[in-house]
């Protein structure tokens, strides 16, 4: 018989194999970036636009997004959405605080009419105002339905708290729906989307001289428009209760503005992070969830921005248990401020660490993400090199140090939603 | 084409290799041949709640997850009404750590009293967070007992009830582990970049020792043809009325799935499908409306269901899904149609065999229906579906004594 007590040997990763894209100027300050080690026939396309919600109302940039294949002077949506089916193609948009995305997918063999029909829908759009119409009508029940989940209560109340006194912290309201007018839409895409291409990621093993054909299409569309990131905000801890009746969970966001991977204490804060809720078998997963039983699921992460980022817990657990719930998170925290962190749990959480990188880099789209995450703070791959050097050198004392730092419980915005 | 060989052990585990050599990475897929199907009526949500249990240490190993993260890798696991599934994506020269792990757990789990009280509370929690404390979150717990009456897909995974999960013992945890969790109820697909020879030895050095258990021979309960127009209206604190509708369809070895999954498509899949087309754009009646085929491996469900706008009733509605249904069932589509469905087929296929893990669970659940070999051979079938082949089969299916629908209105307060 085997010995089945013991673990095989395990050999720790050396070293990642990073891909660098193909770099392209669309302009001077806007680039294309070309990744081709793609083995079958799919294409993947992402432009990416500076109109995020932070630039005017949230719900204006929502709703451009949602509205850019809503017709042209020439061509109804449904007509242009039937010729994008026709050829096999997948049309995805999107808006964040910072960015606008729009991605397309398809096979190579359309790939060219497929972005021939999405370029012109958007360079095109009328904004017909039954579109508009429908597109209020479905926002309003959906932000209703929204509006009865205890996560999203919380979500809101988190962002609003925690960008307080920036565009960063403005929601979509109710009342916003019945005050958008066409005139605002065609502004906002005037000057966002046809003058607010920040970037283009191409992932498919096409030829250079498509790459060019792409760029032609969209050089007009280059960014002229003030960035405006919203540079290290400070930090304004508060506990703020947002009542839901009927609720049986209550939803809990913990958390406070930080900083970007710039920063010199980012990657060793962010080993901090996994050791309390970045991963499965983290302490508030043992605790909460895998001891107390209190909840599906805990944890909490790093959001990086341009400029600025964010700490942040997240979690639902039954309503008679949040004040309990709280109590644990804040006990969790204490213990990494107090206690060292054992030799054991470290290097486990530091191989797994370099393991998600490894996995993270795995394939074309992958590659593409780890590349884009470093060129926004203008890095390049050798930073990644530096992640794994901080991880692997990572100590106890550095870990109790950093949670000292920056989870001050006093320091920490709570949300609780229920 | 996905490339890969199948060997069986002794102890009858199946097991499928498929070399990727493009990545660093390595999966370990396991699928068992269970899922909450196989659940007593009295004691649902059993496969679901033991799927928790499977991750709270096994015979020889007090912990799953740390060993797995020590070697950088990963795990997580679904069930479904048909199957119970665990995958592991971990660093390639670790591979032996998931085989060490998931054969051990396969051989015996831990069993503790405290595993078993706190996975019953977190499942329990999880039954509030997805299916209580959301609008429209208990919608499949009312629509599956109408379109089912005795075959067990009439329950959802998570249980019928919470009580049934709040009952489960220890008895039944050890019961159900003996009948279903044995290699001749398993099936093992390693995926990465590797010789052929050092798959089989690794998987033999970790598995042949394992019992080989006894396949448990399935008897479910069969659901009657169905001859009767169900409905049922429930009301609820919603926002906005909801409409579900459900059609029989074929299980998923019969080539008719694939058509009913076509016609689906044409219906309501994307922005340029009939209902949305009419149902939303034109008539305004819905602000939302898809359809979408359940991937059953026994009779399935072709589905419609979305939400009305304001002012809309659920007799406009209803007027109007079956006149775009009586539009497919009146003529054969035209080819130009057909072309655009069988192209987005297409791109899903590309796009969804991209990644070894998703290429590992597919490899599974196709030997699990047949053989593995018919994820190549899916595309083809496809291929072959006609217009008119679409076109009987919504002739005969799409029909009210095939229906079954379930209103949910929102309560005026």
């Amino acid at each position: 018989m085997i010995n089945r007590t013991k673990q095989p040997p395990i050999s720790k990763i050396e070293k990642i194999a990073f891909l660098e894209p193909k770099h392209f100027d669309v302009e001077r300050d806007v680039k294309l970036h070309w990744i081709d080690a793609v083995d079958d026939e799919s294409v993947k396309i992402d432009f990416i636009f500076n109109a995020g919600t932070k630039n005017e109302q949230v719900h204006l940039a929502r709703f451009v997004s949602a509205l850019l294949l809503s017709g042209t002077n020439n061509k109804k949506a449904s007509e242009i959405n039937e010729q994008i089916d026709g050829l096999g193609g997948f049309f995805q948009a999107d808006a964040s605080r910072e960015s606008a995305f729009v991605t397309i997918y398809g096979l190579k063999k359309n790939i060219h009419a497929i972005l021939d029909i999405v370029i012109d829908a958007i360079t095109s759009v009328s904004f017909p105002q039954e579109e508009i119409d429908q597109l209020i009508a479905r926002n309003k029940q959906s932000f209703k339905v929204s509006s009865e989940k205890v996560s999203f209560l919380a979500r809101r109340a988190f962002g609003k708290a925690l960008f307080e006194g920036t565009n960063y912290a403005n929601q979509v309201e109710y009342q916003d729906f019945d005050t958008v007018t066409r005139e605002q839409l065609v502004d906002f895409h005037q000057k966002y989307y046809l003058n607010g291409l920040e970037k283009v990621c191409v992932t498919a093993s096409v030829k250079e001289k498509d790459i060019h054909h792409i760029i032609d299409k969209v050089k007009g569309w280059s960014n002229k428009q003030p960035r405006n990131y919203a540079a290290l905000l400070s930090n304004s801890p508060q506990t703020i209760h947002v009542e839901k009746e009927g609720a049986i969970q209550t939803a809990i966001r913990v958390g406070r503005i930080l900083f970007t991977r710039k920063h010199p204490d980012y990657l060793d804060f962010s080993v901090v992070n996994l050791i309390l809720g970045g991963y499965f078998g983290s302490r508030l997963m043992s605790n909460i969830r895998e001891d107390k039983g209190y909840t599906y699921g805990i944890g909490s992460g790093l959001m990086e921005l341009n400029a600025t980022g964010y700490f942040f817990i997240s979690t639902e657990v039954g309503k008679e248990v949040a004040q309990a719930a709280l109590l644990e998170i804040k006990k969790e925290i204490e213990k990494l401020q107090t206690e060292l962190v054992s030799e054991e749990e470290l290097t486990l959480v530091k191989n797994y660490a370099i393991g998600q990188l490894l996995q993270s880099s795995d394939g074309p789209n992958a590659m593409m993400d780890r590349f884009l995450s470093i060129d926004k703070y203008g890095l390049d791959y050798s930073y990644y090199e530096q992640v794994m050097q901080t991880f692997n050198e990572a100590t106890p004392e550095k870990i109790k140090e950093m949670a000292q730092k920056y989870l001050d419980w006093d320091e920490l915005l709570i949300i609780t939603a229920g | 084409m996905i490339d890969f060989k199948t060997f069986t052990l002794d102890n009858n585990l199946k097991v499928i290799f498929h070399r990727d050599p493009s990545t660093p990475m390595a999966v370990v897929n396991t699928l068992y041949d269970v899922g909450a199907r196989d659940e007593d009526e009295n004691k649902t949500g059993f496969a679901h709640l033991f799927e928790h249990l499977m991750f709270g240490g096994s015979g020889n190993i007090p912990d799953f997850d740390g060993p797995l993260q020590q070697a950088g890798g990963e795990s997580n696991a679904f069930t479904s009404n048909d199957i119970t599934n665990y995958y592991d994506t971990l660093p390639a020269q670790n591979l032996e750590t998931a085989l060490w792990l998931e054969s051990d757990r396969m051989l015996n789990l831990a069993f503790t009293p405290k595993s078993l009280e706190v996975q019953r509370q977190v499942v329990i929690e999880e039954f509030k967070q997805r299916y209580l404390n959301q609008p429209y979150g208990d919608a499949w717990l009312e629509f599956r007992p109408l379109a089912y009456q005795q075959h067990p897909y009439k329950w959802a995974t998570i249980g019928k009830e919470i009580s049934h999960i709040e009952d489960a013992t220890m008895q039944d945890v050890k019961d159900f582990f003996a009948k279903f969790y044995h290699p001749s109820n398993a099936i093992l697909c390693v995926a990465g970049n590797f010789e052929e020879a050092y798959v089989q030895d690794m998987v033999n050095k970790w598995y042949r020792d394992i019992p080989a258990g006894k396949k448990t021979v399935r008897n479910l309960s069969k659901e009657p043809v169905q001859t009767d127009y169900r409905e049922k209206t429930i009301e609820r604190n919603v926002p906005a009325d909801a409409f579900y509708y459900g059609f029989k369809m074929p299980g998923k070895t019969n080539e008719l799935y694939y058509t009913a999954d076509l016609l689906s498509d044409v219906l309501g899949r994307g922005k340029s499908s009939r209902l949305h087309t009419v149902i939303h754009k034109t008539l305004n009646l819905a602000s939302e409306i898809a359809a979408y085929v359940l991937g059953a491996h026994d009779e399935g469900l072709l589905m419609i269901s979305g939400k009305l706008n304001k002012g809309v009733s659920f007799e406009q509605l209803d007027k109007a899904i079956w006149e775009v249904l009586d539009s497919v069932k009146a003529h054969p589509i035209e080819q130009e149609e057909l072309t655009k469905i069988k192209n987005k087929v297409e791109t899903t296929a590309v796009f969804s065999d991209q990644g070894i893990l998703n290429k590992a669970m597919s490899l599974c659940a196709h030997e699990l229906l047949g053989i593995a070999n018919n994820i190549n051979l899916e595309q083809g079938i496809y291929d072959k579906i006609s217009a008119e082949m679409i076109h009987n089969y919504a002739q005969q299916r799409l029909v009210k004594t095939n229906c079954s629908v379930l209103k949910i209105k929102a309560s005026t307060k």
